[in-house]
């Protein structure tokens, strides 16, 4: 499958009568996507906020960021099987108005939402401070069920998204980028002295708001499957999901998944790109039995020399990412997990719930439980009525000046297990 | 909370949904649970059905609790 991704780059987003980008602004009729949020049975009334780089803002509770996009060419459309018809994307033209962000906030959906700063020591742990977002605020209709709610915001969001994205059809690019993924057989005669090496992408997948989506298909319901990752580009796996916000994949992060970016770059050079798998981490043991031996068995039949693994979320996914890494392993595939730590607020915990000899080699994402205070500032989009329930938050956390002490788990991307965010030792 | 009380000296019976954690923080007896939001119960289930299901996991870990172990051990639910 062969994509190119033309980048509009976004500058600055703008409420006005047209709807357009013109020299590199953004331009939103809130009115046009006010009635568009309001499609929907379940949502009352939505506001809009605009939210840039360096502004005294503070946004939460944070659910999902999303990054506007649309297909030039090819088939199938942008958020197949949720917000597009079924059909394969991951093909032909797409642009991104790359710099502008969806973010979708509102009234908590379960207590693993996120905080996302513009300026400050906030600002530093998420990578929506530098996105200039355009924050929907949702309030939902009287009497609905947690996961009426989270679906109605879940897809509200992506409409909008869509929506924006759609302005970059006719335009030109800034920057262009093609993402050439070769069949197997091809990929081997052209590459035959590389290293073969895949992709296997853990989905967060546990049920009670913490889902995610491929095509539409809730993942806890698939088996290990695969795709190309020029797909995951044109928004095939979306995130419906309340799990800690530093390690949730945001859709914003699979759009942009930082290790298909690398393994892509590598292609042809250090590496052959070969194969990317996809997995979930269910609440059943059965479950993630069956899956690991399905990740470990796909590794096998492909025959490849290394593997990369990334994880989602925490806790007991943490068996399923060592079940995934002791499996693969013992086909003789070198295996890389990438992961996070909830090692303590003093850091000398043990970071994961599960640990084996095979994982020898690990990336992290950095402690989660690390504390850190916000400061006040001037202007909050959504409420700051949640701070102490929001997983990383505790009792008695805001002080008189107005500041906030939490977990930067309680920070959107912060410890992101696709290495989207900068924390580092250096 | 289990090597704890079994440093103490009275044997303890880990009921746990994901049994591969309980082996390697070093529990004893494992009793596998059903599912991590619900580990003694099944939503899926009627009433009674549930009921019995409960029954079948305390008995199986009662038993567990009496019985004298080399090592690490589960004990499935029959």
């Amino acid at each position: 499958m062969k994509l190119e991704v033309g980048y509009i780059q976004i500058r600055d987003i703008q409420f006005g009568e047209t709807p357009m980008v013109k020299d590199g602004t953004l331009y939103v009729n809130a009115g046009e996507l006010e009635a568009l949020v309001l499609e929907d049975e379940y949502l009352a009334a939505v506001s809009f906020d605009i939210a840039r780089p360096g502004e005294s803002v503070r946004i939460s509770p944070v659910k999902d960021v999303i990054e506007p996009r649309a297909k030039v060419e090819g088939s199938g459309d942008i958020f197949p099987g949720v917000i597009s018809k079924v059909d394969t994307v991951g093909s032909g033209k797409t642009h991104v108005l790359r710099g502008a962000a969806v973010v979708t906030v509102g009234k908590i959906v379960g207590f693993q939402e996120g905080i996302i700063d513009m300026t400050g020591l906030g600002a530093q742990y998420t990578p929506f401070s530098k996105t200039v977002n355009l924050v929907a605020n949702f309030t939902p209709k009287d009497g609905l069920s947690a996961h009426e709610y989270e679906a109605a915001a879940r897809k509200a969001g992506l409409k909008i998204a869509y929506a924006l994205g759609k302005l970059g059809v006719d335009m030109r690019p800034d920057d262009t980028k093609v993402y050439e993924f070769e069949s197997l057989v091809e990929g081997l005669k052209k590459y035959p002295d590389l290293p073969r090496v895949g992709y296997v992408q853990m989905l967060q997948s546990q049920g009670l708001l913490h889902d995610t989506y491929v095509y539409g298909v809730d993942m806890k319901q698939s088996i290990t499957t695969m795709l190309s990752p020029t797909e995951i580009m044109d928004g095939a796996i979306i995130s419906g999901n309340c799990v800690s916000a530093c390690d949730k994949n945001t859709t914003y992060h699979h759009q942009n998944n930082p290790v298909i970016e690398d393994l892509f770059s590598e292609h042809g050079k250090t590496l052959n790109f070969t194969a990317m798998i996809i997995t979930n981490e269910n609440v059943y043991l059965a479950d993630k039995i069956r899956s690991s031996d399905w990740t470990a068995k796909l590794v096998d039949q492909l025959d490849l020399d290394g593997v990369i693994i990334s994880q989602e979320g925490f806790g007991n996914p943490d068996t399923d990412l060592i079940m995934n890494c002791k499996k693969t392993e013992a086909t003789g595939t070198k295996t890389v997990i990438i992961t996070n730590e909830y090692a303590g607020r003093d850091g000398t915990s043990q970071s994961l719930a599960d640990a084996d000899p095979s994982a020898d080699a690990l990336v992290t994402g950095g402690n989660s439980n690390q504390v850190v205070t916000l400061p006040k500032l001037d202007k909050v989009i959504g409420t700051l009525e949640y701070t102490e329930k929001i997983a990383g938050g505790f009792a008695g956390n805001t002080d008189a000046q107005g500041s906030i002490t939490v977990e930067i788990q309680a920070i959107t991307g912060a410890t992101n297990e696709l290495g989207f965010n900068l924390l580092s030792a250096r | 909370m289990v090597k704890e009380i079994e440093r103490a000296g009275i044997p303890v019976v880990h009921i746990c949904t994901v049994t591969p954690i309980s082996m390697t923080v070093g529990a004893n007896r494992i009793v596998p649970a059903v599912a991590i939001p619900h580990p003694l119960g099944n939503p899926a289930l009627s009433a009674d059905e549930e009921k019995a299901l409960r029954r079948k996991i305390l008995t199986t870990a009662l038993e567990a609790a009496c019985t004298e172990v080399d090592g690490q051990t589960i004990f499935e639910v029959k």
